[in-house]
C-alpha cells in the first residue's frame, strides 16, 4: 500500500507527456462556409479500439458504433448552429440519384489525395516546388460531377479513430511507474489516443479547400485528452477538428487578420 | 489466411544464439494433422457473439464493401457463379455463408478473410489443371473459416503479447530490485514469442491443408490433386530459380508463416490416402474445370507471360499442355521467347507461331505474329497471306489499318 501511494504520487510528478495538436491547411483564397450553404459529409470513417495489456489495438464494434452515433449528433448540431444545409450519409447508397459505385470511387480518390495532403504536409516530404500555396490539391470533375448532380456546395470527408486503453494497461503503466522506486522506470508506455482528420471540398471546382488533423495522445497508458464514445467527447472532437476553420492566407492578408 | 504468403524479412529478426535457444521450445519441425481430427467448429449461418470477434467482423465489412466494389476484381457473372457453387460445394457446413471474389493478379494464391469471404487470384485459376485442383484451394480456404482460425490466431496473439509485457515489467521491476539486468532475458523472450506465433501460423495452415483434404473427398473430388498442386508450385519456383541462376527459397525457417512446400506435399499425400476410401469413384471434373475459365484463359496467359518470367512461364505452360497442346498454349509458349528476346529467341519464337497455327483453336494474335516472322524472315507472299488470315479473324482489331496497309 505504501508502495502504491508512492507510484500515485510518482506518476502525477511524471511531467505530463501529452497533448492534444491540431494543423490546419487551407486554399489560399479559401473563406470558410457561412449563411446558406449546402454541405454533404461523406460517410465519417469511424474506429474505436480497445489497447490490450500487450499493446495490440483491437476493435470494438460496441464502442465504433457508438462513437460514429455520437459524431454524426455533434456534426447536425454544429453545422445546424451555422445555418447550413446539411446531410449527412451513413451508407453509400443513401445519395439520391448518385450510384453507389460513384460515391465509392470518390471516396478513394480521396483516400488517395488525403494520403498525399498527409504526406506532403505533416508527415515531413515538403515539395520545394510549392513554398506558399497553402492547399494545392483537387479531386477533379468527379468531385464537380457530383456537386452538379446533387446540388451541393461542400463536400466534408472525415476520418477519426480513438485507442482505449484496457483495463490491464493502466495496471502495466502502474507497475511501470512503481518500479522507479527500485531502478527499473517505464513510466510511459502509452497506446491511447485519437488520431482524426476532415477535409472540405469545394463542389463547384473540385478543389480540396481546407484540411485538418487532430491527434491527441499521452505517453502514459490511462491519461487521455478526450473519449469519442460519449456524446460530450464526440462534441470536443468535432468542434477540435472543424470548430474554427481558418480562411485562406491571401483572404486573412486582404482583411489583415494574419 | 493466405495460401501461400510473402515472408518476413527473416535477416532482420535473427538475433545472434537467440534463435537456437528459443527454437529448442518453438521448433520448426511440423506434426501432420490427420484429417479425422479436423471438425468444422461452426455451423451453418455462423455470427460472431464474443466481443473481441464482432470487432473484428465489424471491420472485416468494410474491408469486404472495399474488396466487393475494386475494380480489378473480375465481373463475368458466369464464371463467379461457378466460384461461388465451388464454395458452396466444399465449404462444410459455412458453404452458404461464404462469399467469393476473383481479382485480376497474376499470382498463385487465394485468401480467406476473418468474415468469411474469400478472394481468388486469376494466376491461381491459370495454375489449376482440373476443378479438383481449385476446389482443393478452396476447400483449404474454407478450413480457415470453419475452424476459425483468424480469432484464434488473434487471441493466441493478443494472450502472448499480454504475457510478454507483464513478463518483461516484472521481470524489470524485480531485476531492479534485486540489481540484475534483465534487458537481455527480455529479448529473448521477445524472440521466443515470435517464433511461437509464427509456429501457430503453421499449425493453422497445417489445419487447413487436413480440414481441405477432408472436404474434398467427402466431395468425391480426388484428395491428391491438392499434392499435385504443390508438386507443380514446387516445380514452377526451381524452373523460375533456375532461369535466373537462382536457388529457390526452400521456404523452411522458423520464422515461415506456413509450412515448407514440401512438407505441405507430403503430409497431403498421406492425408490423401487417408481420406480416400477404396472402391469410391473420384472425379477430377477437368472439362467441367475448362469450360468454365475458358472465357478468361486467354487473358491470364497473356498475364502471366507479361511478367517476363520465363522459366516460371515455361514450366506452367508445359505443364498445362501435359492435359494435351493446343493453338493457344502453342502461341503463348512463343510468346515467352519473343518477349525474352535473347539472341535465337526471334528464330524460336517464329517456330512456335508456325506450331500454333497448325492448331485450329490458334489465336488470331498468333496468325499475326506467324505473318510478321515470316515477312522479318523474308518470305513476303507466306506472310501476307498469314496477316490477311488474321484480319479476317479480327477485322476491327487496333492495328487493322496498319496491317491492311502493310499487305496491300
Amino acid at each position: 500500500m505504501r508502495h502504491l501511494g508512492i507510484a500515485l504520487a510518482l506518476a502525477l510528478s511524471v511531467p505530463v507527456a501529452g497533448c492534444v495538436q491540431t494543423r490546419q491547411f487551407a486554399d489560399l483564397q479559401f473563406t470558410p462556409p457561412q449563411g446558406d450553404y449546402r454541405l454533404l459529409v461523406m460517410r465519417p470513417d469511424v474506429t474505436v479500439n480497445s489497447v490490450t495489456t500487450g499493446g495490440m489495438p483491437e476493435p470494438r464494434a460496441d464502442w465504433t458504433e457508438q462513437a460514429r452515433a455520437h459524431i454524426i449528433a455533434a456534426l447536425r448540431a454544429q453545422q445546424a448552429a451555422r445555418g447550413g444545409n446539411v446531410q449527412i450519409i451513413a451508407r453509400r447508397n443513401e445519395l439520391r440519384g448518385v450510384s453507389e459505385d460513384v460515391v465509392a470511387d470518390l471516396e478513394r480518390l480521396h483516400a488517395a489525395v488525403g494520403n498525399s495532403i498527409a504526406l506532403h504536409k505533416y508527415l515531413g516530404a515538403y515539395l520545394p516546388t510549392k513554398p506558399r500555396r497553402g492547399l494545392d490539391y483537387t479531386l477533379g470533375a468527379e468531385a464537380v460531377e457530383l456537386g452538379r448532380r446533387t446540388g451541393y456546395d461542400y463536400a466534408l470527408f472525415m476520418h477519426a479513430e480513438d485507442n482505449i486503453v484496457s483495463s490491464g494497461r493502466v495496471a502495466l503503466q502502474v507497475l511501470g511507474v512503481a518500479g522507479c522506486i527500485v531502478g527499473f522506470c517505464a513510466p510511459n508506455i502509452g497506446g491511447g489516443g485519437q488520431f482524426a482528420y476532415a477535409s472540405l471540398v469545394d463542389l463547384k471546382t473540385g478543389d480540396v479547400v481546407w484540411f485538418n488533423v487532430v491527434q491527441t495522445g499521452s505517453q502514459i497508458a490511462g491519461l487521455k485528452f478526450g473519449d469519442i464514445r460519449s456524446p460530450q467527447g464526440a462534441a470536443q472532437l468535432v468542434e477540435r477538428l472543424t470548430g474554427r476553420m481558418k480562411p485562406g492566407y491571401e483572404v486573412r492578408r486582404a482583411t489583415g487578420r494574419s | 489466411m493466405c495460401f501461400r504468403c510473402a515472408e518476413l524479412n527473416r535477416r532482420s529478426l535473427l538475433i545472434g544464439g537467440g534463435v537456437a535457444a528459443a527454437s529448442l521450445s518453438t521448433g520448426v519441425a511440423q506434426a501432420r494433422i490427420r484429417p479425422a481430427d479436423m471438425r468444422p467448429l461452426i455451423g451453418p449461418g455462423f455470427r460472431p457473439t464474443d466481443r473481441d470477434e464482432i470487432g473484428l467482423w465489424q471491420q472485416m465489412d468494410r474491408v469486404e464493401e472495399e474488396v466487393s466494389g475494386s475494380n480489378i476484381l473480375i465481373k463475368d457473372p458466369q464464371l463467379i457463379r461457378y466460384l461461388q457453387n465451388l464454395i458452396g460445394e466444399v465449404g462444410g457446413p459455412a458453404a452458404k455463408d461464404m462469399r467469393i471474389y476473383l481479382a485480376r493478379i497474376p499470382e498463385f494464391n487465394a485468401v480467406m478473410f476473418p468474415s468469411g469471404f474469400s478472394v481468388i487470384f486469376t494466376g491461381l485459376l491459370l495454375r489449376m489443371r482440373n476443378e479438383a485442383q481449385l476446389a482443393g484451394v478452396i476447400a483449404h480456404e474454407s478450413g480457415h473459416f470453419l475452424r476459425r482460425h483468424m480469432i484464434r490466431m488473434w487471441r493466441d496473439m493478443r494472450m502472448k503479447s499480454d504475457l510478454l509485457s507483464i513478463g518483461a515489467m516484472v521481470a524489470g521491476v524485480a531485476g531492479g530490485a534485486a540489481g540484475v539486468n534483465t534487458g537481455d532475458i527480455t529479448q529473448l523472450a521477445q524472440l521466443g514469442t515470435l517464433l511461437s506465433l509464427f509456429k501457430y501460423n503453421r499449425t493453422m495452415e497445417a489445419e487447413a491443408d487436413a480440414m481441405g483434404a477432408r472436404l474434398l473427398a467427402e466431395k468425391n473430388y480426388p484428395a491428391i490433386e491438392m499434392a499435385n498442386t504443390w508438386e507443380q508450385l514446387i516445380g514452377e519456383a526451381d524452373a523460375s530459380a533456375r532461369h535466373r541462376r537462382k536457388r529457390r527459397d526452400r521456404g523452411r525457417s522458423l520464422f515461415a508463416t506456413h509450412p515448407s512446400p514440401e512438407s505441405r506435399m507430403i503430409d497431403l499425400k498421406i492425408s490423401a490416402a487417408e481420406v480416400t476410401v477404396p472402391g469410391r469413384t473420384y472425379d477430377s471434373r477437368r472439362a467441367r474445370y475448362l469450360q468454365a475459365i475458358s472465357p478468361i484463359r486467354q487473358m491470364i496467359l497473356d498475364d502471366q507471360v507479361k511478367l517476363n518470367d520465363p522459366g516460371a512461364s515455361q514450366y506452367l505452360i508445359e505443364t498445362l499442355a501435359r492435359d494435351g497442346w493446343n493453338g493457344l498454349l502453342r502461341f503463348y509458349e512463343a510468346e515467352i521467347w519473343r518477349l525474352r528476346n535473347r539472341q535465337g529467341d526471334a528464330q524460336r519464337a517464329a517456330q512456335g507461331y508456325a506450331i500454333a497455327v497448325a492448331y485450329p483453336d490458334a489465336p488470331p494474335d498468333a496468325w499475326r505474329w506467324h505473318g510478321l516472322s515470316l515477312i522479318k524472315a523474308g518470305r513476303q507472299a507466306e506472310g501476307r497471306v498469314a496477316l490477311s488470315r488474321y484480319l479476317r479473324m479480327q477485322p476491327n482489331a487496333a492495328d487493322a489499318p496498319f496491317i491492311r496497309q502493310m499487305i496491300s
